[in-house]
C-alpha cells in the first residue's frame, strides 16, 4: 500500500484535487491598491508558479519510475532520490499534501491527530496520505541539515 | 561633478525609495512543516537558522509574521519566491 502512495505523489494535484488545488496558487494580498497586482499575478505569476511545479513533478516521476520493488515474503520497494532532486520532491509533497488538506478540509487538529486515521473512509485515508508524505518530507529534510553540516 | 549619494543614485534606488515601505507577510497554515517553513526562510533570505526558526515560531504562534519590508517590487519578488514554496505570502502596504 505505501508503494501505491508513493506512486501517487506524482498524480496531478490540478487534476485529482480540482478544489483543493486552489490553495496551490494564492493571491498575494487584498486590497484595493492590489488589484492591478491581483490581475497581473492571475494572468504571470500563477501560469509560471504552475508550470514550475509541474516540472518538479516530472522530476518526480522520473524518479518513481526507478522504484523497484523486492521480492520477499513482505512487500518492500527500494526508491533512490539523488540530492539535487530533493527540492523537487519537497515541493511536489507539499503541493500533494496542501491539495488534499484544503480538499478535504483539514484542520489544524485533525492533521496534530495522534490516533490512526479510519482507512474505510476516504477523508482517513486522506489524512494518512498527508502523513505519511509529511513523514518524507521529514527524512528529505533531515538529509539535507545531515549534509549541510558535513 | 554630481554630490555623492544624491544625482549619482541608481534611478532605480531612487524610485523605491519613494515607494516605501511595503510589508511581506508569512501566514500560518496547518500544512505546511515546521522545519519546512524554516528552511525556506533561510534559503529565500539568507538567515541564520536562528532567526529563521524565530520567525517560522512566530508564524506558527501568532499566525503570520513580517518577514521583509522596503519596495514595492522586491516585494513582490519576495511574495513569489515564497508562493514557489508554497508558503502563503502576501504583500502589506504598512500602515
Amino acid at each position: 500500500m505505501l508503494g501505491e502512495l508513493l506512486q501517487a505523489v506524482a498524480m496531478d494535484p490540478w487534476e485529482r484535487y480540482p478544489e483543493g488545488s486552489a490553495r496551490l496558487l494564492p493571491s498575494p494580498g487584498e486590497g484595493e491598491d492590489l488589484e492591478d497586482l491581483r490581475l497581473d499575478w492571475e494572468d504571470h505569476v500563477q501560469p509560471g508558479l504552475r508550470h514550475h511545479f509541474d516540472l518538479e513533478r516530472v522530476v518526480v516521476s522520473d524518479d518513481l519510475a526507478g522504484m523497484i520493488q523486492l521480492k520477499g515474503k513482505t512487500p518492500s520497494w527500494t526508491l533512490e532520490i539523488p540530492p539535487d532532486h530533493t527540492d523537487a520532491w519537497l515541493t511536489t509533497l507539499n503541493a500533494l499534501r496542501l491539495a488534499l488538506a484544503e480538499e478535504h478540509r483539514f484542520t489544524e487538529k485533525d492533521l496534530s491527530e495522534k490516533e490512526s486515521s479510519d482507512l474505510s473512509t476516504e477523508r482517513g485515508l486522506a489524512l494518512m496520505q498527508v502523513n505519511f508524505y509529511a513523514f518524507i518530507q521529514e527524512c528529505l529534510l533531515q538529509a539535507m541539515e545531515d549534509d549541510s553540516g558535513k | 561633478m554630481s554630490e555623492p549619494g544624491l544625482l549619482d543614485a541608481p534611478e532605480a534606488d531612487l524610485l523605491e525609495s519613494l515607494d516605501l515601505p511595503w510589508l511581506v507577510v508569512v501566514h500560518n497554515d496547518p500544512v505546511n512543516l515546521m522545519s519546512y517553513v524554516a528552511i525556506v526562510f533561510r534559503r529565500i533570505f539568507g538567515w541564520t537558522r536562528e532567526r529563521a526558526e524565530r520567525h517560522m515560531m512566530e508564524v506558527h504562534t501568532k499566525g503570520r509574521s513580517v518577514v521583509w519590508c522596503g519596495g514595492r517590487e522586491q516585494a513582490e519578488h519576495y511574495v513569489q519566491q515564497l508562493h514557489s514554496f508554497l508558503l502563503l505570502a502576501t504583500l502589506e502596504k504598512s500602515s
